[in-house]
């Protein structure tokens, strides 16, 4: 019989070499499995990306800024480079590097995949909001140009991403650029989020983690080097301005806007309070949307709580006289307004 | 194909969407659709018209549950098949495109909605999606006798009139109503009753240009198309299957006699005329599509709703509420309340458990005297006297009859008690009840309240209990249900594990506490196994499942006094039948398996030694033995021919006599006392008996429910986790359990 000391102990091993190499993101091999897919062709596809991006903004790449958005030592990046000048997709003029008519198509089909993609895990998937960037940053290299249009077309070919950004035809087309960041906007203006930017990664995970999100409406309160007060969907929040940089807004009227600050939403109602729904928040996603809409959840409804389990968890709302639990998540993504609590004609 | 004459195509190519369907096109003179939200009472219409003359199956390609029965109507064969519950048509889930292409595709000679009187808003959503479809429809009122306790009276001819459709009221579970249902029915199938189908004619402004202009071109093609309108919208919401349609043409035989050629088979044949005029209207769709607002969808659901309130409104009327209704109030006190719920769920689950087993008691042991201890012998002796070979003796008569007969006298009762138990309670209402209570917990492990409910019916059967996570509609959570169900200790392995608690754990204190002390520790491992559950369930959340789609609502239905005679019929036959059908076709084999093994001999003893002793090192090492290792292989496909074979190899690998009939032969003792000495001898020890336990709990699932599983979900890869899973961690807290007691012990 083996000594049970000596059988722990090879156990104890065991497990942690698994770890070691096992685990998800920072273990050996899906580290090893992450290089061995960056391939030359997706490196040229990322620089593509990069300087796309640049020239959509007005402005050039330079040979560093290459090496900091793909990570590589200058040499390589070098090499990168003069390979995607001899393929014609950009062209240099001295320290500036620009794209090419075909460097720019090139890149916008990598990119139509990209959100494309993006679109399909809101849509979808639950994958949370901070991780469908970098899935995508993977995907838009191995999705055939056919299943990307099957994609598309199951999704009702969409137009925008879910960061806000427009979705490139499937012939090159793209919308020119808008919006204004809030350095744009003077105090007490009001606006509606068009875009997130989606890196840094920790940046956007603040943006998200505040509940913005675009479609989002809100107000400069003001701004100071140190921070920035903001009001969004009536809840007050202050970013740092680094992280403010990276909302994108279009302008919108005070009316239009005074019109939908309530924030209250059935999560705030307790049994025996009603409210009126006014909309279901954009941020709630495809499927659990057409759930809360087909079960009666539509602007102008009213909705009364009812019951509540015995520990803290989902509540029981009459909805059109059926009696639904919905969660605390689910329940904060329906907009209403309150109704003043009537004894109902019941009599209960 | 040439252009059809309207009748002849439209049979044509209805029996070639219906055969991919899944509908054979013989048989009958009438094919009828029965439709509802869930919780309608719909089932109960579909038995009031059925009878027993019902089976039960699932949609092809899918894993959706399809009912279908058949009827006489006036000289006529009618079949009837019921469609799932759904909310909606929009297509969104696998139930909702289920019954879609069904109403769209089959072309059911009528579509009965069954409508629940109390909730004619929500409901009416539904219907006017169906009307938008066909006009073929008949609504079925039901649960009026609901409606009348609440104080809702609803004017049924109003309804007709305003939906264009009759409308019969019914309360199906008393068979009010059914007559007039099946004369409605037989009228529209007919086309003596002439319908005119409440079609939405004013869409919300962006929507409604935009459907405007995409019906033209439609019209120009398909100018026999019933619902142009509607198939616009269709394309403007990008639905892929009527993508498809389009582009094939089966879209034309919908209305028959199109001015464009049908494809002579869905999918595919003379697409060519077809395909410039489909490309056109499709780019059509595509460009008018941007100009819709992302949200337009929502808009649409409003504007059902719209029409739903003011259909509603006109043709009902709320009055006062009867007294009675406040029982519903008192029992939601009562189950949900903070201190009451919890007590009530464990008192009601205890008493289930309790009146199964010892309900069980006396019938199993009546069933094992007839068909181990009396036909068993009788069918020997008659071998014997006919001359039949050893072998074959044995092999059918040891092997796969005991193995059978073992699993039906074991399983038959139980099952027989628990399940019609379990149905009562969810007729009355209670057990969506008990999943509102749980969610919480169960959302914190990434998991659904629902879920609860699976793994109480996985106490009964795991295999039901994998069925049973229909009432998931979310994929994601439904997969966690699913693996995770075999934590769930089963009715098949109480026996293994109340016979070695006695055993080896009340072996440890007096004899008066030694049973309530084993009856402790079988309970602890119960809960060891929800524990488990739980972890795994957690575990899988956080790696393999993450990225499938999530939507969580439950509905509590209104209490209503369970049909205990119709329940207690149906669910005896149900699982009566279920239990035979398995013992047949898994556990015989097995049995063949088991008589074999101890009886081939390879070199200088049987396949069975060898084996035991193959494994023997690995099972020391784990704090089991070479002998509870080969039972658990064999014995895959049923737990409850554990004890008795590993009782039958103990002897055979110690070589005793005055044990069993012979070689191969499995059996069981009748005093605990003795079982124990038995094991004893074949050096068993306490850790063996707790281990095994704990084995018995954390092990692969039985082969009936790897089965069930690989037919959910469709997917080898699932099935592997489901087996594997549980095994791994069996081991590993077996191989824990084993090191730490031989340190400390």
């Amino acid at each position: 019989m083996v000594d049970p000391g000596l059988a722990l102990a090879v156990f104890a091993g065991i497990v942690a070499v698994a770890a070691v190499v096992l685990w998800p993101r920072k273990g050996l091999v899906p580290r090893l499995v992450r290089v061995v897919r960056l391939t030359r062709r997706v490196r040229m596809e990322d620089a593509l990306k990069h300087l796309h991006d640049l020239d959509y903004r007005g402005r050039y790449g330079t040979l560093d800024s290459v090496a900091g958005a793909l990570g590589l030592r200058h040499g390589r990046v070098v090499d990168l480079v003069a390979q995607l000048e001899a393929l014609e997709l950009v062209q240099s003029k001295g320290q500036e590097l620009g794209i090419t008519e075909q460097g720019r198509a090139e890149a916008r089909r990598v990119l139509r995949r990209h959100r494309l993609w993006e679109r399909y895990l809101a849509d979808r998937t639950s994958m949370a909001p901070v991780d469908w960037h970098d899935d995508a940053e993977r995907r838009e290299h191995t999705i055939s140009a056919g299943r990307a249009e099957e994609l598309s077309a199951s999704m009702g070919h969409p137009v925008y991403d879910p960061h806000g950004d427009p979705i490139p035809t499937a012939s090159g087309q793209l919308p020119p650029r808008t919006g204004l960041t809030i350095a744009a906007l003077a105090p007490g203006q009001t606006a509606t989020i068009v875009h997130l930017e989606d890196e840094p990664r920790e940046v956007y995970e603040r943006l998200v983690v505040a509940g913005l999100a675009p479609g989002a409406r809100l107000q400069l309160v003001d701004a100071t080097p140190e921070r920035v007060r903001l009001i969004v969907d009536g809840a007050e929040h202050l970013l740092e301005p680094v992280v403010a940089a990276n909302i994108t807004v279009a302008r919108v009227s005070l009316e239009e806007l005074a019109a939908e600050i309530t924030r209250t939403s059935l999560a705030d109602l307790r049994p025996g309070e009603s409210g009126v729904v006014q909309e279901i928040a954009p941020a709630c996603p495809g499927p659990q949307r057409r759930r809360l809409l087909d079960l009666g959840l539509v602007p102008g409804t009213l909705v009364r709580a009812e019951l509540r389990g015995a520990i803290a968890g989902p509540v029981a709302y009459d909805i059109r006289d059926a009696l639904i639990a919905l969660r605390r998540e689910q329940a904060e993504m329906v907009r209403i307004e309150r109704s003043p609590s009537t004894t109902s004609a019941e009599g209960t | 194909m040439t252009a059809l004459d309207p009748c002849v195509g439209c049979g044509a190519h209805r029996d070639q969407a219906l055969v991919q369907l899944g509908v054979s096109p013989d048989q009958w003179d009438y094919l009828v659709a029965l439709a509802g939200n869930p919780n309608t009472g719909k089932s109960t219409v579909f038995n009031a018209l059925t009878g027993l003359r019902q089976h039960t199956g699932n949609w092809p390609g899918k894993t959706v549950a399809r009912a279908e029965g058949g009827f006489e109507l006036e000289g006529h064969r009618v079949k009837l098949i019921d469609l799932p519950g759904t909310y909606s048509l929009q297509a969104g889930s696998a139930d909702e495109e289920v019954a879609r292409d069904f109403i769209l595709f089959g072309q059911p000679d009528v579509t009965v909605v069954v409508v629940d009187a109390t909730r004619l808003e929500r409901n009416l959503n539904l219907v006017l999606q169906i009307l938008e479809i066909t006009p073929r429809v008949v609504v079925c009122l039901n649960l009026m006798d609901e409606a009348r306790r609440h104080g809702i009276a609803i004017d049924t001819e109003v309804l007709a009139r305003q939906l264009g459709v009759p409308v019969i009221p019914t309360v199906a579970r008393s068979g009010q109503g059914i007559t007039d249902l099946l004369s409605a029915v037989h009228g529209v199938a007919t086309g003596a009753t002439a319908t005119s189908p409440y079609r939405i004619d004013r869409y919300p402004s962006e929507v409604e240009t935009a459907v405007a202009t995409l019906s033209e071109p439609i019209r120009d093609a398909f100018p026999r198309l019933p619902n142009v309108r509607w198939v616009a919208l269709r394309l403007l919401n990008a639905d892929s299957r009527v993508e498809v349609a389009l582009r094939s043409g089966d879209l034309g035989s919908l209305g028959a006699n199109p001015t464009v050629e049908p494809s002579a088979t869905p999918g595919g044949g003379q697409a060519v005329a077809v395909a410039p005029v489909a490309e056109a209207i499709l780019d059509r769709a595509t460009a008018l599509r941007w100009t819709l607002s992302p949200q337009f969808h929502d808009s649409l659901t409003k504007s059902l709703y719209d029409v739903a309130e003011t259909i509603a409104a006109a043709s009902s009327a709320r009055g006062v509420r009867r007294v009675k209704f406040d029982l519903d109030r008192l029992f939601d006190r009562v189950f949900l309340g903070r201190w009451t719920a919890f007590p009530v769920m464990l008192a009601l689950l205890t008493m289930v458990f309790w009146i199964t087993i010892s309900g069980a008691n006396a019938p199993s042991q009546f069933l094992a005297w007839v068909l181990l201890d009396t036909v068993h012998p009788a069918l020997k002796s008659m071998s014997l006297a006919v001359g039949i070979p050893v072998w074959i003796d044995g092999l059918l008569l040891d092997g796969v009859y005991l193995a059978t007969a073992w699993v039906v006298s074991v399983m038959l009762p139980p099952m027989a008690i628990f399940f019609p138990l379990f149905t009562l309670l969810e007729d009355f209402g209670y057990l969506p009840r008990v999943a509102f209570n749980l969610d919480p917990l169960f959302h914190r492990v990434g998991a659904h309240g629902k879920q609860a409910l699976t793994m109480c019916m996985g106490f009964g059967c795991n295999a039901a209990g994998v069925v049973a996570t229909r009432i998931i509609d979310s994929p994601r959570e439904r997969l966690i249900a699913i693996i995770t169900n075999n934590f769930s200790l089963c009715n098949g392995r109480w026996p293994t594990q109340i016979l070695i608690a006695a055993i080896f754990i009340g072996a440890l204190v007096p004899a008066h506490l030694a049973g309530l002390v084993s009856a402790l520790a079988v309970v602890s491992v119960a809960l060891l196994g929800i524990g488990a559950m739980f972890f795994a369930s957690w575990l899988l959340s956080n790696t393999g499942l993450q990225g499938e789609a999530t939507t969580f609502s439950l509905e509590l239905p209104p209490y209503r006094p369970p049909q205990i005679m119709r329940t207690l019929y149906t669910s005896l036959i149900d699982r009566t039948l279920i239990v035979l059908w398995r013992a047949v076709v898994f556990a015989a084999p097995a049995g063949a398996v088991i008589w074999l093994i101890a009886n081939v001999q390879v070199g200088d003893a049987s396949l069975a030694s060898h084996a035991v002793r193959l494994m023997d090192p690995f099972g020391i090492l784990i704090g089991l033995n070479g002998v509870i290792l080969l039972a658990y292989v064999v014995a895959i496909p049923a737990n409850e021919i554990v004890i008795p074979t590993v009782l039958m190899l103990t002897v055979l690998t110690l070589g005793l006599t005055g044990h069993g009939d012979s070689a191969g032969v499995m059996f069981e003792l009748d005093s605990i006392g003795a079982t124990g000495n038995l094991l004893r001898t074949g050096g068993w020890t306490l850790l063996t008996g707790v281990n095994l336990m704990l084995f018995s709990l954390l092990h692969n699932p039985c082969s009936t429910t790897l089965y069930t599983i690989y037919r959910e979900t469709g997917s080898a890869k699932w099935t592997m986790v489901s087996a594997l899973l549980p095994l791994a961690m069996g081991f590993t807290v077996c191989f824990l359990v084993a090191q730490v007691w031989r340190l400390v012990g």
